[in-house]
């Protein structure tokens, strides 16, 4: 491999980390957060892709879907909560079967709703372009996405560390009974955060639609596979978890896919099955077996 | 035996079986429309022809999962064709019976088992993904059941192979679509032919695709042709850019691919995003590549591209013009590929029990009468080869253009009957 194509495989490799950030964050913060391993999470990302195409279709504005697809899903997630989730708090086994069954619905009302075709979202102007860098051209959007998931990881760990949503955050994911005994309303913690994670996977949605096309399957692949990777890897629940988990599973699934091609999908599995091996709770991670 | 058995279930449970007034209203009203069938069949059928009992039709497509569309697709073309043909072929009324595969071979498996035990139908058509296919062969095979594919193109279905590995021919299996040879080996050979002899090979690293690109390379090889290399993504990879970045750092200008789909689509728009039209490479492939699903998403970003294919919706001939007109006034879309090949396979049926006279009681005349078909379809002269039952075809070779707004598939070439080797 000479300097050029090294070169041009890390942007590519960064650029797919990055996406891989935004698509893992919400579904670590709802896990460090309330222990719920949401797996309908790949399905929010998906329904964030089709409400962006639908919103850019009226209004012919990427930066208008950008904000309402976030948004709608927002509102999903702080309908799901309380109707469904909460009724399940503690039965961790029973809360994974809903969030698959919430999965299957919201695949198959997408279907309903859009179509089973397959769709694409083109870049907004202005970072449809290319730019010459060195060993050729390379698309603004892939850039402005690292941009992006860098801007998001930097906003996200401001808030963790200095605002006293962020003290909450901490607090429950230590430990969320002591801080309801200590008068915090964890109902509404836990619908907001849930409403959070599921806005987070439709902002996924939205930034990757352009590079990832829009398509049934998506859910699962790239959405929740790559998602529980990132957080295995990084460490489940812990922002910085999923910073380490992305930077890592980027770039190595970038340059394993081209360099082993063979065994493309196993590259990433392996790392998982070595880190899970080495240090089970991930890179940067705190999970609590059993508690 | 099931209504016992429901019956002995809600004994157990403590409550007794009655008939609800729904139950009831379905019950009489299945009745009432059963009595009046005969009628409305009966000024329809022509009295030389045996009578019209019903043909049962088994569709086994995938309508939910990554391939739905694709389902969705041939269930317009049959809906089309029976509706144009008076919900008959022949001088049988058809009763369809789809299954749903959702692309899961398990599932498919299980669907064509009762296809076989349960509903007992006269032909089974469908499947979609190869796997699918080769899983099913043995079951159709042993059951003595007609079974036309409408799109799985792995070449083992319809050929001699060793021990029957990983599937080889059946005289109850016969093939509408194409084999994988058919839409890429003589794009290997007419390219080559005219001097361009290098290619680079892009394709997506599965079963399909791997084999495509074999004989593409095959046909490339008979003129003094060769491949420097390759890419293989996986099957739905999401990201392309690392294999076009792979493909600009090469010096072969000329590439060959096999990609279908949102694949298609990730693809093209890699390549054009990362500059390699500018940079003076070259896009050919299998027609998947380019196919109405592709470009209506990429448009004009695909323009230049040369793939080949049996039919494109801009083929010129009578029947084309008629099936594509046709099409669009009972769907707000384009015919795409995949309704073509569904609808000849329907019409292959169609023409097959007119010479038995809707008779389908012997089993060998039935395989007999479909071996002879012989019609005028969109794609051109529609025959089946009788050594292997896969479809004897043109291939077209067709550029891609935006003419008037529109990015279509031009016709450039044609290759004259084209028919899998068999072995």
């Amino acid at each position: 491999m000479s300097f050029e194509l090294v070169f041009q495989q890390a942007l590519n490799g960064l650029s797919f980390g990055a996406l891989l950030f935004i698509l893992a964050s919400g579904l670590s913060l709802v896990f460090g957060m309330m222990d719920v391993v949401n797996l309908a999470h790949g399905a929010f990302y998906m329904l964030g892709a089709y409400v962006a195409l639908s919103v850019v279709q009226l209004t012919g504005s990427f930066w208008i879907a950008i904000v309402l697809a976030p948004l709608a899903l927002g509102l999903l997630g702080l309908a799901i909560e309380p109707v469904l989730l909460r009724r399940l708090r503690g039965r961790h086994l029973d809360q994974v079967l809903l969030t698959i069954g919430l999965s299957l619905v919201i695949v198959d009302v997408i279907g309903q709703l859009w179509g089973r075709e397959v769709r694409s979202l083109a870049a907004p102007p202005g970072l449809d372009g290319s730019v010459t860098l060195i060993g050729g051209v390379y698309p603004v959007y892939r850039l402005f996405v690292i941009a992006f998931g860098a801007a998001l990881a930097i906003v996200m760990s401001v808030v963790y560390r200095r605002t006293k949503i962020g003290r909450l955050i901490r607090a429950g994911v230590e430990d969320a009974q002591m801080l309801g005994a200590l008068g915090v309303d964890t109902n509404r913690l836990f619908a907001s955060t849930f409403a959070t994670g599921a806005a987070l996977a439709g902002l996924a949605g939205v930034i990757a639609a352009p590079v990832f096309g829009v398509q049934p399957g998506m859910d699962t692949d790239p959405g929740l596979l790559y998602s529980l990777v990132v957080v295995v890897v990084g460490g489940l629940g812990t922002l910085s978890g999923a910073v380490a988990g992305s930077l890592l599973i980027g770039p190595a699934d970038t340059f394993g896919k081209v360099l082993f091609q063979d065994v493309a999908l196993a590259v990433i599995f392996a790392i998982v099955a070595l880190v899970l091996l080495l240090k089970p709770t991930g890179l940067l991670g705190r999970i609590r077996i059993a508690r | 035996m099931g209504g016992f058995a429901k019956n002995e279930l809600a004994a157990k449970r403590g409550y007794t079986y009655r008939l609800t007034r729904r139950q009831l209203l379905v019950a009489s009203s299945a009745a009432a429309l059963a009595a009046c069938a005969p009628a409305a069949v009966t000024p329809g059928a022509s009295p030389s022809a045996s009578p019209g009992k019903a043909f049962k039709l088994g569709q086994l497509l995938p309508f939910t999962g990554v391939y739905a569309e694709l389902g969705n697709s041939m269930r317009r073309a049959t809906e089309l064709y029976l509706n144009q043909h008076d919900r008959k072929l022949a001088n049988r009324p058809v009763t369809l019976v789809y299954a749903d595969d959702a692309n899961v071979t398990a599932t498919g498996v299980q669907a064509t088992q009762k296809f076989i035990d349960q509903d007992q139908v006269d032909v089974m058509m469908g499947v979609v993904p190869t796997p699918l296919a080769y899983g099913i062969r043995n079951a159709v095979h042993a059951a003595k059941l007609i079974f036309i594919d409408t799109n799985a193109g792995g070449n083992a279905l319809t050929r001699d192979t060793t021990n029957c590995t990983p599937s080889c021919k059946s005289p109850y299996i016969f093939r509408a679509s194409f084999s994988s040879y058919q839409i890429s080996y003589p794009i290997g050979d007419y390219l080559s032919a005219k001097g361009t002899k290098e290619f680079f090979l892009a394709y997506a690293n599965y079963g399909f695709g791997t084999e495509s690109a074999a004989d593409f390379t095959t046909g490339l090889k008979k003129n003094g042709g060769s491949t420097t290399g390759n890419v293989a993504p996986p099957l739905g990879n999401p990201d392309f850019a690392p294999f076009v970045t792979q493909i600009k750092n090469q010096p072969t200008k000329n590439v060959y691919s096999f990609f279908s789909g949102a694949d298609a689509i990730g693809f093209i728009k890699s390549w054009n995003s990362l500059g390699l039209p500018a940079a003076g490479y070259k896009m050919y492939g299998a027609g998947f590549l380019t196919e109405q699903d592709v470009l209506k998403e990429v448009k004009e970003l695909a323009n230049g591209a040369i793939t080949s294919l049996f039919w494109a919706v801009e083929l010129d001939n009578p029947e084309n013009k008629k099936f594509v007109a046709d099409f669009q006034k009972q769907y707000p879309l384009l015919p795409d590929v995949f309704t073509v090949q569904l609808e000849g396979e329907v019409a292959a049926l169609d023409e097959a029990l007119k010479t038995l006279g809707g008779d389908t009681s012997d089993k060998d005349r039935f395989v007999k009468a479909l071996e002879d078909v012989s019609f005028k379809s969109p794609r051109g002269d529609f025959t089946f080869d009788k050594a292997t039952h896969n479809p004897i075809q043109d291939i077209y070779i067709r550029e891609v253009k935006t003419q008037n707004g529109q990015t279509v598939n031009t016709i450039s070439d044609k290759i004259a009957k084209v028919t899998d080797p068999g072995k």
